[in-house]
Parts: structure tokens; C-alpha cells; sequence
């Protein structure tokens, strides 16, 4: 795909056409206008020699010819700078010609044709450009005979002077266009500039200092919704990051442990022959490290899996009593061992991953399990709630968790009792994999831990398909 | 039995075939794509063992090549990345079975038999027998030693399986996953108590015992009564 072209070349070239299209038609105005002022002008003299010649031509009356009032026409055309006119009879005859003037014989049989409601016509000889009105007496003023009339004043100095006026007009056009354009683009520039400093903003923003931000009333009212979203947006990474930062040195802190055992019960294995027996043993020893790591690791690609969207969820329809139940059979010869008894209340179904499911109320299961004395009973309870989800509670009797735990119980590799690291009950990633299954069906999870008992809440709604 | 073990990694090829030749079966690695491919087209293989990652020739096309071959050896493929399309495009392509690394020995050999297995077709059985314990399928009876045994439902699954793949170490994910249908791995020690309570049960009053641990791997069922 093309690259769109930049902001200110569009609003250069949107500038620039806007004035190519303004421009000329307010040009074309005035010099029409002006041509039409001088026409008029033009028009009005020669209506005014007309009359008067036709004034004097009325006087003649006798066979005489014209000769009694060729004085008058010299009189009238004296008033008039340069006008000439032409007179000739129906038969195309000359019968008078301004000395001076040009030879209108051929305007006058070339206008005789015109209509008579259009007079005035511009007209050319060879040298100079006039404007001629013709003008038929009928009947004319000697016998019966039509006459034709023709006066004309040269329009040379008026088309000279239209010309260079144009030449002007269209250079001021186009340097005005040019302008324009320029000015547009000077704005588009200027009115950037804002966003070129939230640019040079953004780019001094480093992982390592994720929180300088830009204040939204330092920008200009119309970036202000950029640069709020552009604020809640690097707080979302800011934490994002932070949390991928303290995962990252839990992961570290995590192996560690496992690493330094087996590199220093190899050392000390090494340092001096063993007997079989005793190598065994080590070799057994670090089996049950090895499976420890794998079992974290493997955990922690579901995690990733299941926060990215990389592992397909199989949508179906979900028995969670089926489910429980048979949790519980899995559980129970455990759960009987150390004197916990479990009992499931209500049904439920809901639309989602079984074996994701499973997999999540397992581990609430074996957590509550595990955090309940002997004698003391584990409830799951299944209920559908009136808008239609589903809640699922799993509650234990036990010692209440500190409220200042609760929030942090879902972290990855959180303990409550930071001593009882490796118990032998995993890495701690369990309720991080019951959150991260709850929120792919777009659930809720709760925890409260008051009056002896500690309570899971998940709500999951009905149709809770994953959203993988 | 012989097997073909296509994988690139020096270690795990060596420990696959150590562990594999031990267990029984003639065992045949080939260190790249290219080997893997001629062995695999070539020689005749009850079972494929095949490392999809490979540097010149992938997993995948060697599965391809050999069912369009005709091949019908069944293959288990071992993957890294354990990702629904490669599963997916993997039993797609043909293979049988597959495993992601890292995984447990035990689990491998337990998959590899029951792959080999899968050809033969197992006989009706009602009985199941072994040493002087006998299961009766039909009527969900267990008797030791002539004596009647009560079981629960579950136990007698356990039971039932551990005699079924006797002498063979079942890991605890595979015990759970085939008795109780949980696939996921468990931080609890489940397996073992109800290991130690059927022990209790068919075993204590007992001379002869008969599920051994093994440890690091799992539990088996010892029949030869060696141990």
C-alpha cells in the first residue's frame, strides 16, 4: 500500500487549489467587468454622435446632397477624440467618409446584416481595433432611399489597456496561489507543532521511565484526548512492565533454589567415590528437582499461553456438579488422609473449556484441601445467579489470611508464609492458573477470608466461551 | 520391536536410546533430518520417534514423506512448543501420539507401549490375572489368595490398569489421567495415597508384594516377581 501523503502536503495542495479556483473567478469577474465598462462607455458615445449625425441628416431635405451638412459631421466628430464616420447609401454607394478614419465601407456592409437590437460591434482593419455602430435610416433623408449610417471610435488605447491590466491580474493570481499554498503550508507547520512536541515527548519516554507523561492541559484542547489516552495507555504498560519485571525475577529467584541444590549435591557427589547406592540416591534427589522445574515450567507456559490467547479453548457445555464430583473422587482419598471431609451443594452448567475448568476448580480444591485442619469440612457450592451467570465458591475453614494478602494471593509465585517456599506444594502458581483460566471465560474471582473462613468466589458468566 | 529415533540433540538422542534399548527394543537413531528421512523410508520400523525440530529436514516432512509412502509405522512426535496448531498439524500429517518436552521418561515408554500395542487386537477378556491376584471384569471382583477383596470404583480402575500395563512404570500424570480423567499436573501427592490405600488392600496382609515404586518415575505392577 501506498504511504498516505503527509498532512501538510494535502493541506498545501486543498490551499492551493481552493485559491486556483477563487482566484481566477474573481478575476475573470473584474476584467469582464471592466471590458463591459469600457464597452458601455463606448456604446453611450457612439449613440450620442449617432443621434446627432441622424439630428443633422434630418435637416437635409433637398436633392443637394450632402454636402450642406459634411460642416456639421465635422463639428459633431470634433467633440468626439478620433471618431470617423461613414455614410453610405442602400445601394452599398459611399456617399460620405471621414477624411481621417478608417474605411468603414467594409463594417458597414458587414454590420447592414446585424440585427438591429445589437448596433455595436468591434471591428478590426488591418492596424487598429475600432468599436462601429451601424445604424439604418429608413427612410433616409434624401428621397426614399434607406441610409446607412456607421460611427466608430478606435478602442486601441481600452484593449492595450485591458491587456497589460490582465497580465497584471493573472500575475498577482498566481503569485497568489503561490502564496496561499505557502501560507497554508507555514500554518499546517505552525499548527504541528504541538504534535511534533508531544513526538519529541514520546520519544524520551524509556522503559526505565515509563512515567513521564504528558500533562494534557500542556497540549492544545484538540490533543488533549490524545494525549490523556496516550497517558492511560503507558500506564497500562507501566504496570504491565513492572509486573513482567517482578515475574522475571521471581522466575530467576524460583530456579535459583532448584539450580543451586543440584550443582552443589553433584559437587559434593563427585568430590569422592561413592558408593552405588549413594549415587543412586543423588540421582534420585535431583529426579524430584528436575520434575519440580518441569512441572514450574510447564505451568508457566500455560500461564503464558492462556494470557496470550495461544491455547484454543474447546467450547462446550460444561456439567460443573459432573465436574466437582469427580474432583472429588480424585481428591478424596487425599482429602480422607488428613481428616478433611468435602461436600458439594447446588448444580451448575456453563458454556466454557472443560478441561480448563477442571483444571481451575482442581486447584481451588486442592488449595482449600490443604488449608483446612482435620475434622473440618471443605463446601463447594454451585449456584446459577438471577442475570444468569454462574458462581462457584469453594470455602474452607482455617486460619484467616492477613487482608493485606488477598489482593496479591492471585500473583504469580505469591506466599502467603514466604518460609514455606518449598513445602512440597508447588511453585505458587496455582491461583495465578485459576485467574488466568477464570478471565479467558471472562469471569470474576474473589477471594475474603473473615470468621475462620477463607471463601473462593468465581463468577462466570453463562456463556462463558473463552475468549481464545 | 524396533525402533527409529529421528532427534538432533546429541543428549536426549543418547538417553532415548539408552533408555529405550534397556527397556527391550532395538533401537536405531539418526541425528538429522536427512538420515532420519533414508532410515525411515528404507528400513522397516515398528514405531517412529520423531523430533519435529529438526535443522534440514523438519519432523513434519518425514511424517509426510512416509504416509505418502505408504509408511504405517506409528509415529510419536516430540514437540517444545506446546501449541495447539502443532498438535493439531501434527496428527493431521499422520502421527499417532505426541509428547512435549520436557517429558518423563516413564511417560515416553508408557505412550511408546501402548502405541506398539494399539496394532495387536486385544482379546475379550473377562479375567485379569496375576501372580495369585485375580480381577474379575464382568463382575467388578477382586480375590487374592482365593479371598474376596472389596474395592471401590476407583480403586478397581487403579487396579486395573497397573495390571494391564504390567511391568511397565505408569507415571503419576498418566495414572490420574487415565483413572480419574484429570489432565492436568497436580502439586499434591493424590497418586500416592491412593497407591498406599490400595497397597493397604491387596497388599499388606500379603508376602509377595505386588505394585512396586519406582522411584523418581512412578508405580508398576511387578508380575515377574523378581523384585
Amino acid at each position: 500500500m501506498r504511504r498516505p501523503l503527509s498532512l501538510a502536503s494535502r493541506l498545501t495542495l486543498f490551499f492551493g487549489i481552493a485559491a486556483a479556483i477563487v482566484f481566477p473567478i474573481f478575476g475573470w469577474v473584474i476584467s469582464e467587468s471592466m471590458e463591459r465598462h469600457f464597452e458601455e462607455g463606448d456604446t453611450e458615445e457612439l449613440e450620442l454622435i449617432a443621434d446627432a449625425i441622424e439630428g443633422a441628416l434630418s435637416a437635409v431635405h433637398s436633392a443637394g446632397g450632402l454636402a450642406p451638412v459634411e460642416q456639421r459631421f465635422d463639428d459633431i466628430l470634433i467633440g468626439h477624440h478620433s471618431a470617423s464616420l461613414y455614410i453610405a447609401d442602400a445601394d452599398a454607394r459611399t456617399v460620405y467618409a471621414s477624411s481621417a478614419g478608417p474605411d468603414l465601407s467594409g463594417a458597414a456592409q458587414a454590420t447592414e446584416a446585424a440585427p438591429e437590437d445589437d448596433p455595436v460591434r468591434r471591428w478590426s482593419d488591418a492596424d487598429h481595433s475600432y468599436r462601429v455602430l451601424t445604424r439604418r435610416l429608413r427612410p433616409g433623408p434624401i428621397g426614399d432611399k434607406d441610409y446607412i449610417i456607421a460611427v466608430a471610435v478606435p478602442i486601441d488605447f481600452h484593449l492595450q489597456f485591458l491587456a497589460s491590466f490582465q497580465r497584471t491580474l493573472w500575475l498577482m493570481i498566481a503569485s497568489s496561489i503561490a502564496v496561499m499554498s505557502l501560507m497554508g503550508w507555514i500554518a499546517v507547520r505552525q499548527g504541528h507543532a504541538p504534535l511534533r512536541d508531544i513526538v519529541a515527548r514520546m520519544r524520551r519516554i524509556s522503559a526505565d521511565k515509563l512515567e513521564s507523561v504528558i500533562p494534557p492541559d500542556t497540549v492544545p484542547r484538540e490533543l488533549s484526548a490524545l494525549a490523556e489516552s496516550f497517558n492511560d495507555m503507558l500506564g497500562r504498560v507501566d504496570e504491565a512492565f513492572r509486573r513482567l519485571s517482578h515475574f522475571n525475577a521471581d522466575i530467576a529467584h524460583e530456579l535459583r533454589t532448584p539450580i543451586t541444590n543440584l550443582m552443589t549435591q553433584t559437587q559434593v557427589a563427585l568430590s569422592r567415590a561413592r558408593t552405588i547406592d549413594e549415587y543412586r540416591e543423588i540421582l534420585y534427589s535431583n529426579m524430584e528437582e528436575y520434575e519440580r522445574m518441569a512441572q514450574m515450567i510447564g505451568d508457566m507456559l500455560f500461564l503464558a499461553q492462556t494470557d496470550n490467547g495461544a491455547r484454543k479453548a474447546e467450547a462446550s457445555v460444561v456439567d460443573l456438579d459432573a465436574e466437582a464430583h469427580g474432583l472429588f473422587e480424585y481428591y478424596e482419598g487425599w482429602a480422607e488422609e488428613r481428616g478433611v471431609t468435602l461436600k458439594l451443594k447446588g448444580t451448575a452448567k456453563v458454556t466454557g473449556d472443560r478441561l480448563m475448568l477442571q483444571r481451575a476448580l482442581g486447584n481451588l480444591l486442592s488449595n482449600a484441601i490443604r488449608h483446612t485442619a482435620a475434622g473440618r469440612t471443605v463446601h463447594v457450592k454451585l449456584a446459577a445467579t438471577e442475570d444468569g451467570s454462574v458462581r462457584v465458591t469453594v470455602e474452607n475453614p482455617g486460619a484467616e489470611i492477613p487482608p493485606e494478602h488477598l489482593p496479591k494471593l492471585f500473583d504469580r509465585f505469591y506466599r502467603v508464609d514466604a518460609s514455606r517456599q518449598r513445602s512440597g506444594e508447588g511453585a505458587g502458581l496455582g491461583l495465578a492458573i485459576v485467574k488466568s483460566i477464570v478471565d479467558a471465560h471472562g469471569g470474576k474471582i474473589e477471594v475474603t477470608s473473615a470468621d475462620g473462613r477463607t471463601a473462593f468466589q468465581v463468577v462466570l458468566p453463562d456463556q462463558a466461551v473463552p475468549e481464545l | 520391536m524396533k525402533i527409529l529415533i529421528v532427534e538432533d540433540e546429541a543428549k536426549t538422542a543418547a538417553y532415548l536410546q539408552q533408555g529405550l534399548s534397556e527397556a527391550g527394543f532395538v533401537v536405531d537413531v539418526a541425528r538429522n533430518g536427512l538420515d532420519g528421512h533414508h532410515l525411515a523410508m528404507t528400513e522397516r520400523y515398528d514405531l517412529i520417534v520423531l523430533d519435529v525440530m529438526l535443522p534440514d529436514i523438519d519432523g513434519w516432512r518425514i511424517l509426510k514423506a512416509l504416509r505418502e509412502a505408504g509408511g504405517k509405522a506409528p509415529v510419536l512426535f516430540l514437540t517444545a512448543r506446546d501449541t495447539v496448531n502443532d498438535r493439531v498439524k501434527g496428527l493431521d500429517l499422520g502421527a499417532d501420539d505426541y509428547l512435549v518436552k520436557p517429558f518423563a521418561f516413564a511417560e515416553l515408554l508408557a505412550r511408546v507401549r501402548t502405541l506398539l500395542r494399539r496394532g495387536a487386537s486385544p482379546a475379550f477378556e473377562t479375567t485379569l490375572a496375576v501372580a495369585d491376584l485375580e480381577l474379575d471384569l464382568m463382575r467388578r471382583r477382586v480375590t487374592r489368595a482365593g479371598q474376596r477383596i472389596p474395592l471401590t470404583a476407583k480403586e478397581f480402575a487403579l487396579l486395573e490398569l497397573l495390571i494391564r500395563h504390567r511391568d511397565e512404570v505408569l507415571p503419576r500424570s498418566l495414572i490420574a489421567s487415565q483413572v480419574w480423567d484429570m489432565n492436568f499436573d497436580s502439586d499434591t501427592n493424590v497418586i500416592d495415597v491412593a497407591i498406599r490405600r490400595l497397597r493397604a488392600k491387596i497388599d499388606d496382609a500379603f508376602d509377595r508384594k505386588l505394585i512396586q515404586t519406582v522411584r523418581g518415575m512412578g508405580y508398576m505392577l511387578d508380575a515377574s516377581g523378581e523384585a
